[in-house]
């Protein structure tokens, strides 16, 4: 195929990519943002958002990692906490009764 | 799940173990997935203590999980204190000191990495006496 202007054709080329970098670049701090905030208010992004969007077009498995780092770090003190035991009849946990006694693991989660 | 039931009948002689039940992490009323659909894990949003007990309740009999289980209260500040949403793993060594830290799950939930710290900070149990039980 013969390019009758090829320098017109090159600024639309150029056109076109600034426009998906740009486009891109939006894409990837929205969703980085929407990572950022509380858990039920990310979960309201992600039913308004098509979820191949983010985890097809976004490198976002990194970007998730990153954004729910935490503030706490291996060999800090662990957050002390007080709560009901599931089928204790009323029992409830402190973790820090477990000091100079026991290790504890603590697994978090939830049924979905 | 069945990882860390296993890690729980090696260690529990010598270890505390928790499962944490926090805010759902795929809720019917956001971000819902497909794949909890077809498998009919339907759940809302839980916004009182006793809701989040009820489905505490559920989500230990449906996961199968032996270890016992503790409920965050509905302002999540447990969840908050971890960074724990929507799923991670702690090890807290004797002294309560962080000893791991897992990633943000679901891509840095590694029981195998909780097994490694307490091969690490946990006495080995004495021949024979190793706590294998069915809970």
């Amino acid at each position: 195929m013969r390019v009758r202007n090829p320098r017109r054709m090159m600024k639309w080329v150029l056109i076109g990519a600034l426009g998906l970098a740009g486009a891109y670049a939006v894409l990837f701090g929205v969703v980085l943002t929407a990572m950022l905030q509380p858990p039920g208010r990310f979960g309201q992004f992600m039913k308004r958002v098509p979820a191949g969007l983010v985890w097809g077009a976004l490198p976002a498995p990194r970007m998730w990692l990153w954004a729910r780092r935490g503030d706490l770090a291996p060999g800090a003190p662990a957050p002390d906490f007080t709560l009901p035991r599931h089928g204790g009849g009323g029992d409830r946990v402190t973790l820090s009764a477990y000091r100079d006694h026991r290790p504890v693991v603590l697994v978090f989660g939830s049924y979905t | 799940m069945p990882a860390l039931n296993r890690l729980y009948r090696d260690y529990r002689d010598r270890v505390e173990f928790y499962v944490v039940y926090i805010e759902e992490a795929h809720p019917i009323d956001a971000w819902q997935l497909s794949a909890n659909l077809t498998d009919d894990v339907l759940v809302a949003t839980t916004r009182t203590a006793d809701e989040r007990y009820q489905v505490a309740g559920v989500c230990v009999t449906k996961l199968g999980i032996e270890l016992p289980a503790l409920v965050d209260e509905p302002d999540n500040r447990v969840e908050r204190a971890y960074t724990a949403w929507p799923d991670r793993l702690y090890v807290i060594d004797r002294h309560g000191v962080i000893a791991h830290k897992s990633a943000a799950g679901p891509f840095g939930f590694k029981p195998a990495d909780v097994e490694a710290t307490l091969k690490r900070i946990v006495e080995p149990a004495p021949e024979g006496t190793q706590d294998s039980r069915p809970h």
